[in-house]
């Protein structure tokens, strides 16, 4: 009987250490996502939950470790070496991280001017739907200083999902929005991974909303991965730190400040 | 241990200005790199241009008649005391073109365009678009930093000759309205006794200004930590930087073509 190799996995970090100065924010952290799954990433503010997907995309430079995007490894390599790769990636940034020198349907068209291969009528076209999608339908020729912050949060979201990537890194996807919208936001994530198959990487702290797009979530804690388990029943996880975290707790061993009360 | 303080201070600026220094000329290795083979996105080079050089010419106009007109009023009373009132506009004229020109000219360059830049780009880097440009596998140097760095260089060294002139003019009124000097014994002094060298001297000078303004205000934005606080402190070190490079600059530039 024939035995189908593995896939090689969309992200694979291995024993990762990030250390600003004496300051440790991730230590020996490993990971591994298949292609096409969808892994949420939870933990306390300041865990380092935003350092590791920068690390992942090769943003920043890890102390110590191995990390592979899509089968190509991002330590030690020169910018113009990571182009490549990075081509086949989509990012949303906590804090947006939209082009100010650009209006909304530029931000948006970025990703695609740069890939080329489109012609303007497909590139405008592409745009505007995908900003119908996200509900900012007629905001094409505003600037970015002109939006509240969950129209800015949704433009970046059109941006890093405009170019069907085949991995989709959200950092924060619906901080800022209404229940509502972060409901639709969360189906239209849902339904543009279905159509393109893409795996996705999702960093949140609405971990109720995450747990329904996710298959898997992680919980990093003091910069390591400390759990990792089935999103639907991230809930009634066994570990107390988990489960206290999850369901927002007051008493546990989570003590205010995010620390552990068992050392 | 009396001195050990001021020492370990010393030695901690010392080491900041050394991290600095190498940082700048790290950038500008990056800049020379990025120009080979040269892959310009024109539309950055061409909103550059105007930006910072179209919007700069009031600004140069106003300060370089000034100061042509404030060479002759300093000189020209001493020229008319020795009855050598053909030498009047060489001797604002070399001053203008050779030192006071450029210098002045590249101070307000580094004041208004090197502040904004430096602004710009670093509150770019503190709300992470130069993250999302290396996410979007765009290389900042190439796209933000060299279209930048060109377009500084070409302007300053734009704004210098059209401030030369406009210093010859300035110089040329003063000394016609305020010492009485005709317009032909102005002109005949200019053509005369200044020489195309004096002239290339100026044009050297804001070449090598526009560049370090240049490299300075970009490395120090894009090097930014912190929020508002870190861009006003990056503002403050570019304007510093670009100061001292400029006279650092023209003493050796002054020094080597004596």
């Amino acid at each position: 009987m024939s035995m189908t190799p593995a896939p090689e996995p969309a992200i694979r970090v291995a024993n990762v250490s990030k250390r600003y100065g004496d300051r440790r924010v991730l230590d020996d952290v490993s990971l591994e996502l298949a292609p096409g799954r969808r892994l949420g990433l939870i933990g306390p503010a300041a865990s380092g939950k935003s350092v590791l997907l920068k690390l992942i995309c090769g943003l920043e430079p890890a102390t110590t470790g191995a990390i592979e995007l899509l089968g190509t490894s991002v330590v030690g390599k020169h910018e113009s070496e990571l182009g490549e790769v990075r081509k086949r990636v989509g990012m949303l940034f906590q804090n947006y991280a939209l082009f100010d020198f650009l209006t909304v349907a530029g931000n948006v068209c970025f990703p695609l001017e740069q890939r080329g291969g489109l012609e303007p009528a497909s590139l405008a076209e592409r745009v505007a739907n995908r900003l119908r999608a996200v509900g900012l339908a007629g905001s094409e020729h505003k600037l970015t200083g002109e939006l509240s912050g969950g129209m800015k949060k949704r433009v970046g979201i059109a941006r890093a999902t405009v170019a069907d990537a085949e991995l989709v890194i959200y950092d924060e996807p619906t901080a800022g929005l209404d229940p509502v919208t972060t409901q639709k936001i969360y189906d239209l994530l849902a339904a543009d991974q279905q159509r393109t198959g893409a795996t996705v990487l999702a960093v949140s702290s609405d971990v109720s909303a995450l747990a329904h797009f996710v298959d898997e979530i992680a919980f990093l804690y003091r910069g390591t991965i400390r759990y990792r388990g089935p999103a639907a029943t991230i809930a009634d996880a066994p570990d107390p730190l988990v489960r206290q975290f999850v369901r927002g707790e007051l008493e546990g061993p989570l003590d205010e400040r995010g620390g552990d009360d068992v050392r | 241990m009396m001195f050990g303080e001021p020492i370990a201070s010393i030695g901690a600026g010392a080491r900041r200005v050394a991290q600095e220094v190498g940082g700048i000329v790290v950038m500008t290795g990056q800049v020379l790199r990025a120009l080979v083979p040269p892959k310009l996105d024109t539309r950055e080079l061409w909103k550059n241009l105007y930006k910072m050089g179209n919007k700069s010419v009031a600004i140069v106009v106003l300060t370089a008649a000034f100061a042509g007109g404030l060479m002759t009023l300093q000189t020209g009373p001493f020229v008319k005391k020795l009855g050598a009132t053909s030498l009047a506009g060489w001797a604002a004229g070399y001053a203008v073109l050779r030192e006071i020109g450029p210098i002045l000219i590249a101070l307000m360059f580094s004041g208004r365009v090197g502040a904004n830049n430096t602004a710009e780009l670093a509150t770019m880097t503190v709300t992470e678009q130069l993250d999302g440009l290396r996410a979007l596998a765009i290389d900042p140097v190439r796209f933000l930093i060299v279209p930048r760095v060109l377009a500084m260089i070409v302007m300053l060294v734009a704004l210098t000759v059209i401030g030369d002139l406009v210093a010859l003019l300035g110089a040329s009124v003063v000394g016609h309205f305020m010492l009485h000097i005709d317009w032909s014994t102005m002109y005949f002094s200019f053509a005369d006794n200044l020489r195309p060298t004096d002239f290339l001297h100026g044009v050297y000078k804001s070449f090598a200004f526009g560049g370090a303004i240049a490299v300075a205000s970009c490395y120090f934005g894009v090097t930014v930590r912190g929020g508002a606080v870190g861009v006003g402190r990056a503002v403050n070190a570019a304007v510093v930087a670009s100061a001292v490079s400029i006279m650092l600059l023209d003493f050796f530039i002054t020094y080597l073509s004596a």
